[in-house]
């Protein structure tokens, strides 16, 4: 027998509660998983799209909605004359419902910008010019909508053909509609609008002429704010508040993981108040006695944080197979975050043994042994 | 039940530890906090194992006086039995001299030191005393075997030694069908054989029995009886043993009776057997 059978033999020794409390942390730590890992998953698609189109840098207006505001398409010739820039590709997206997909991406793009140069056919062809009614679907998005080349697709009022299926190298960009941006302008309405303007810099200018292009372009153009790439997403209020509420939410869950944890670490050494009266007139010491109820309640943290990773990443799958989600973004369960996932549950078990700790360490021997 | 109770290894274990106790040494003070009251005018306190003057106990909640001035001193390897009535203030006293509570007044030596004082009670409490209770007290989520290695964990054993050692001393209480049974499984007159066991984990010099036989049918309070004196003579371990049964207190080779918190009569020299 080692002093960790000792901590076994508290755990397992009331196994219902031991399980509710494990269950308890468990629900908190999938909840921490599976907010933090849908809006990191939400920026890491934003990014590798980015990244996938061959972006440097975008204009955009975030403002506080998951879609960029439109602006004028003339945006683009104010800036295309500065230096470093190499191209620009005039964007219109937009989350819209089609068919029987409740949400999917639609990304108009300039015709024959550079944003339609990455993607690859799978089947099909591109589209002859920007005036065919014509789209290309990505290949998530093609499952969703469960359509194949040659096939209608209907897009608010107007009726498009499905004349290619292309391989865009990111989660976004698979999960898209593709289309010419005259077409995507008159079917919403938004005549001589875009909402992004992908701009690409010439290979050999540095990191600090990029962020310096990023300012004239802030002074030239209100209606937008350009940020380089990677940064893109996280400069959007939307996104700030998606990840305010998921840690939020989180610590939340968090808390009341403490809460139960404590409380049945409270439970246990007051139940056990005269056993341990019992180990101290053995002469176990007082270190031993705290040790043993911190042991006990860091696994208790750490069964719950291994159990809530693998509810989070389990239900974060799930739910990245529903039909309105799939292909919105590719949750990001990266090992970091379930490491992290679980060290916040262990934390919370240390923590919450704290307090019950020092209370049994206080206990008098003589106590509970009058007999 | 059979032959020498804690076999030799016992002995030799004891030898060791004890001396790195440093309880041996008065002038160490080694395990004492600062110097101990005591009024040094009457001379060293060397030979006696336990030295109690004017000890009191009051307990907080109430006006409960569990003990009103104790005056005692027990030589090493005296086996003493303690009677009188329910109430009187015997496990108080037990608790004194086992370090489970510390007197509200009076001085309280072991070897010297003082027993409140002590830097290390866990350590007293661990290897110099072994406690027998009235209620076993044995720990119901552990086996037999397990509830003799619980208070080795403060020795510096290995987990196979501790094993080994709570085997050889459940075998010499008789016990050794019943190693891994847990306490529910097992008769009164068996859990306080294994609770007898326990308190010789760390060969204790002194061994504290509060009415063990209390809670047992008289056959297995003889039996049990009978396993505790022989602990007293083969080990030369010093007892003291709480009791109501005055033929139990007969076979002590003092009597103390105690009476409102007071000792009453104190018996140096009944010896009934040897
Ligand atoms: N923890 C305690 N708190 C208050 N009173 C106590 C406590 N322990 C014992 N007492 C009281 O102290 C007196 C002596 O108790 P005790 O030493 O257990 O007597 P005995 O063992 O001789 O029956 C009793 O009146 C008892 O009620
Ligand atoms: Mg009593």
């Amino acid at each position: 027998m080692t002093f960790f059978t000792v901590v076994a033999r508290g755990l397992i020794r009331r196994p219902v509660r031991t399980g509710l409390t494990v269950l308890g942390i468990s629900v908190g730590i999938a909840a921490v998983v599976a907010l933090v890992g849908i809006s990191r998953g939400f920026s890491k698609s934003w990014e590798t799209g980015m990244k996938a189109r061959g972006t440097d840098v975008v204009i955009s207006n975030m403002g506080s909605s998951l879609i960029p505001k439109p602006f004028s398409a003339s945006v683009i010739d104010r800036i295309a004359h500065l230096p470093h820039v190499a191209a620009t590709c005039g964007i219109l997206v937009d989350l819209i419902s089609v068919e029987n997909a409740q949400m999917i991406m639609v990304s108009a793009r300039e015709w024959g910008g550079f944003s339609w140069n990455n993607l690859k056919l799978i089947s099909g062809r591109m589209p002859h010019d920007a005036t065919e009614p014509a789209v290309l679907l990505g290949r998530t998005a093609a499952n969703v909508l469960n359509k194949k080349v040659g096939d209608k697709i209907q897009i608010e009022t107007g009726e498009l053909s499905v004349i290619g299926i292309v391989d865009g190298n990111a989660w976004v960009e698979n999960g898209s509609i593709i289309l010419a941006l005259p077409l995507f302008q008159e079917i919403t309405g938004n005549l001589g609008k875009i909402n992004i303007v992908d701009l690409r810099v010439n290979p050999s200018t540095s990191a600090k002429d990029v962020q310096r292009l990023c300012e004239q372009i802030n002074s030239l153009v209100p209606e937008g704010r350009a940020v380089v790439a990677g940064e893109h997403i996280t400069d959007s209020e939307a996104y700030r508040m998606a990840q305010a509420m998921s840690w939020g939410t989180s610590l939340l869950a968090v808390l009341v993981g403490v809460l139960g944890v404590m409380n049945t670490m409270l439970m246990t050494v007051f139940e056990r108040t005269q056993e341990i009266c019992i180990l101290l007139a053995l002469g176990w010491k007082r270190g031993r006695i705290i040790r043993m109820v911190l042991w006990e309640s860091a696994m208790l943290g750490l069964l719950g944080g291994v159990a809530g990773v693998l509810i989070g990443s389990v239900g974060v799958r799930i739910l990245g197979r529903t039909p309105s989600i799939r292909g919105l973004l590719e949750p990001d369960l990266s090992t970091g975050l379930l490491a992290v996932s679980v060290a916040i549950a262990v934390a919370v078990g240390v923590v919450s043994g704290l307090y019950p700790a020092w209370r049994s360490s206080r206990l008098v021997p003589s106590r509970a042994l009058q007999s | 039940m059979s032959e020498n109770i804690g076999a030799e290894k016992t002995e030799e274990h004891a030898e060791k530890s004890k001396s790195e106790r440093g309880f041996s040494d008065p002038t160490s003070n080694h395990l004492s906090g600062p110097a101990t009251t005591l009024d040094t005018k009457t001379g060293p306190s060397l030979p006696y194992l336990f030295e109690a003057v004017g000890i009191a106990k009051k307990f907080e909640d109430g006006q409960v006086h569990a003990l009103r001035g104790v005056n005692l001193r027990v030589m090493a390897g005296e086996f003493i039995a303690v009677t009188g009535p329910s109430g009187c203030g015997k496990t108080t006293l037990l608790q004194m001299l086992g370090a489970l509570d510390r007197p509200t007044k009076g001085t309280l030596l072991y070897r010297g030191n003082s027993i409140p004082d002590l830097r290390d009670p866990w350590r007293y409490r661990a290897l110099e005393i072994g406690f027998i209770f009235q209620a076993f007290h044995l720990l119901p989520t552990f086996t037999a075997l397990e509830n003799v290695q619980i208070p080795m964990f403060e020795n510096h054993l290995s987990a196979a030694e501790r094993k080994d050692r709570a085997v050889g001393l459940l075998k010499s209480v008789g016990l050794k069908n019943r190693l891994d049974h847990f306490p529910a499984k097992l008769s009164g007159g068996e859990r306080q054989r294994v609770a007898i066991a326990r308190s010789l984990a760390n060969s204790p010099s002194v061994l504290l029995a509060d009415e063990p036989t209390g809670n047992l049918d008289s056959e297995n309070a003889h039996l049990i009886l009978e396993l505790i004196a022989r602990l007293h003579h083969e080990q030369n371990m010093t007892l003291v043993l709480v009791t109501h049964d005055i033929g139990i207190a007969q076979r002590a080779s003092r009597i103390i009776q105690m009476k409102d918190g007071r000792i009453v009569t104190d018996s140096e020299s009944i010896i009934v057997r040897k």
